[in-house]
């Protein structure tokens, strides 16, 4: 029997390796948004008790709607706006990132056994997801220079985070109000970040970060 | 209902957007006397928080939250005249974001749950970053961007670390509600090692907020770039917002037994930010970055003085009212000058003390106040800061702090006097006007007035708030 986390895990993890991999914008927001239901869908599956409350039930729904539709889509119309296809000239090639985000993956393996933590049965496997999630995500941010880009290694932060959150904290303290505060800060947040970016397009004619370089000491 | 303290500015915020701008200024003033009326009847204990899962009314919380306030009557004050002599296009969404950032800012004050503090906090960010961008100019969008990605994802490392300490509470089978109030009570049972790490990441997740060097780098382009009431309330009110984050975190890992750690790791981020500022502050072309740096410098004194604790933890506390009245003071007089010969940079900009006599005279007191001289409340804070090492045997960190505060005192004094005595070319635009004035005026009173005359209640907030990590108000 094919185990369901498992393979949601293993989903989630070449979903990082693409996105690091990926030339075209498009294709990384698809990535995203995969990898953001498959980031909701993880602590369904982990809940060894089954027995879900209404409450939970709405919360994952709106979670899933958020992460895989409402912020791929504004990311897209992102993309669509300031129609850029792909990224030239990245700061380290996609072969290197590509390889970064394999040594990522062996280090937080290497980190996670390492730990000793008494981690619930299945819980490896998620610390190591969300660790290897969290690292791409900072190394997407500083290894890229276009805004986009940028916004997108901030979302995989997050979902790494979230993964975390999910992976070592018991579920006896989880307050949905407060989970969907945190979704919806998130979601404001790529909002805002989607204005700047339309902005810096119109003024700057291009959205790399290189470019706007007026403010230094 | 003491919920209704951040309830009323986001939602008198969100209706602005629906008025005319001549009307909104006048919503703005309004809710900001409301606020201040809300927050005084919460000190005298007459509002009790309805959700109590989430917030509380907590001494530190309160003391900031009357700072908030009061700075945030000045300003709108000052708002009301400046949205008139300045264009800026969108006058109901700055109106309305002001609004939205005086009640993130008052829930950050009121919560007690820390993800619902770190959810207020990222609040924070989001709606203060319409107000850098306001003037759509091209340096203004690249602070903007620096501020909502260098803040978003420092307080993203944040929240791990709020995670980190839920983990610390299951392994120490602790079965309690997760607001800091209870966690308190139990901290002695928490995991110390993730504690630790949990606190790692906050400081430097909220540090990056409040501006602790090296993760400072977007605070003297958001401040220098943001429309000059803007500036004085993200320096005077939203840094100790993130520095109260920090301080809830600091509490609980005294009582855990790891005040020492803490204690360490803010006293050396509070050395680093002093002289990153101090080094930075001389030689400084533009006057609204030597104010943000000089921001940078008094979060490092902050940071340092907490982290000392004792006696040095009063002055911390005194430091953050100081600071707060000076900081927006001065901001609001450079706005003035800002106005008068439209440029930021020093050198283009000479004889205030002739073309602006009245700013001349806010200016010259802000000065005096931010180089910690009498009679401004800096002077006490810093040396009970100072005394508090002193007794801690912190002998080289005094060194530094003095260092610090000497490369601080001569590099605004020369920007100061080429300011206000030298040559300008220049012609003045926009003349002083009173109710430009009154805001600067009344914030440095209230920073004289509370060093001749300390209200007991405050005085009892202070001790409230330190007295549960061992501060103490007398050598």
């Amino acid at each position: 029997m094919i185990n369901i986390t498992e393979s949601i895990l293993v989903i989630t993890l070449l979903s990082v390796l693409l996105s690091l991999g990926s030339t075209r914008l498009m294709a990384l927001v698809q990535i995203m948004a995969l990898q953001g239901i498959m980031v909701s869908l993880t602590p369904l599956f982990l809940r060894s008790h089954g027995s879900l409350g209404s409450g939970a039930i709405i919360f994952f729904q709106i979670m899933i709607l958020i992460k895989g539709l409402l912020i791929p889509g504004l990311l897209y119309m992102a993309v669509k706006r300031v129609a850029i296809k792909r990224e030239i000239e990245p700061f380290i090639g996609y072969h290197a990132s590509i390889l970064a985000g394999l040594a990522i993956l062996i280090f937080s393996i290497f980190i996670t056994n390492n730990l000793r933590l008494s981690l619930p049965e299945g819980h490896d496997m998620v610390l190591i997801t969300a660790i290897t999630t969290m690292a791409a995500g900072f190394f997407l941010m500083m290894a890229r220079s276009k805004a986009i880009t940028q916004i997108i290694g901030y979302l995989m932060l997050e979902n790494g985070i979230y993964l975390i959150g999910t992976a070592l904290t018991k579920h006896s303290h989880t307050l949905y109000v407060v989970e969907f505060g945190v979704l919806l800060d998130l979601l404001v947040g790529v909002m805002i970040m989607g204005i700047i970016l339309h902005n810096i397009h119109n003024a700057f004619d291009d959205v790399d970060t290189t470019s706007p370089r007026r403010l230094k000491d | 209902m003491i919920e209704f303290i951040f309830i009323l500015p986001i939602a008198t915020g969100l209706m602005t957007l629906a008025l005319p701008a001549t009307l909104g200024r006048i919503v703005l003033l309004v809710t900001a006397l409301l606020h201040l009326q809300l927050t005084i009847m919460s000190w005298m204990g007459r509002l009790v928080p309805t959700f109590s899962d989430y917030f509380s009314a907590s001494p530190e919380g309160l003391l900031i939250l009357m700072v908030t306030s009061f700075i945030f009557v000045c300003i709108s004050l000052y708002s009301f005249s400046y949205m008139q002599e300045t264009d800026i296009e969108n006058k109901p969404l700055f109106i309305c974001c002001m609004l939205l950032f005086l009640g993130t800012m008052s829930m950050v004050t009121l919560s007690d749950h820390p993800i619902v503090l770190w959810i207020a906090i990222e609040a924070t960010t989001l709606v203060s970053a319409p107000l850098i961008f306001i003037h759509r100019s091209k340096a203004a969008l690249e602070a903007t961007w620096k501020y909502v990605l260098i803040c978003s994802v420092g307080i993203a490392l944040a929240l791990l670390g709020y995670f980190f300490i839920t983990l610390a509470m299951d392994l120490g089978n602790i079965d309690a509600p997760m607001t800091f109030t209870s966690l308190n009570t139990v901290a002695t049972q928490l995991d110390p090692l993730w504690l630790k790490v949990g606190f790692i990441f906050v400081i430097i997740g909220f540090g990056t907020k409040m501006g602790l060097a090296p993760m400072h780098t977007w605070l003297p382009d958001a401040h220098s770039q943001a429309p000059s009431p803007a500036s004085a309330l993200l320096s005077g009110a939203l840094l100790n917002c993130a520095f109260l984050g920090i301080y809830k975190t600091h509490v609980l890992m005294c009582i855990a037994g790891l005040g020492e750690f803490s204690g360490n790791l803010l006293i050396g981020f509070g050395l680093i930010s002093m002289m990153v500022g101090a080094i930075f502050i001389i030689g400084q072309a533009d006057y609204k970055r030597m104010l943000a740096y000089s921001s940078i410098k008094n979060m490092g004194i902050i940071a340092f003085g907490v982290g000392i604790g004792g006696f040095a933890l009063y002055g911390a506390f005194l430091h953050i009212i100081h600071h707060s009245l000076l900081k927006s003071s001065l901001f609001l007089s450079a706005g003035n000058i800002l106005l008068g010969f439209g440029t930021k940079q020093v050198q283009r900009i000479g004889g205030i003390i002739r073309h602006l006599p009245r700013t001349y005279i806010a200016f010259f007191a802000g000065f005096i106040g931010i180089s910690g001289m009498p009679p401004f409340g800096m002077f006490i804070s810093e040396m009970i800061i100072m005394v508090g090492a002193f007794q801690e045997h912190r002998y080289i960190s005094v060194a530094l702090f003095l260092l610090a505060l000497t490369l601080v005192g001569a590099g605004v004094g020369r920007i100061f006097m080429s300011m206000s005595y030298g040559e300008t070319s220049k012609k003045l635009l926009v003349k002083e006007k009173t109710i430009r004035l009154l805001p600067s005026y009344a914030l440095l009173l209230a920073s004289i007035a509370l060093c001749i005359w300390m209200p007991d209640i405050v005085h009892t907030t202070i001790l409230n708030s330190i007295k549960i990590i061992g501060g103490i108000t007398h050598v």
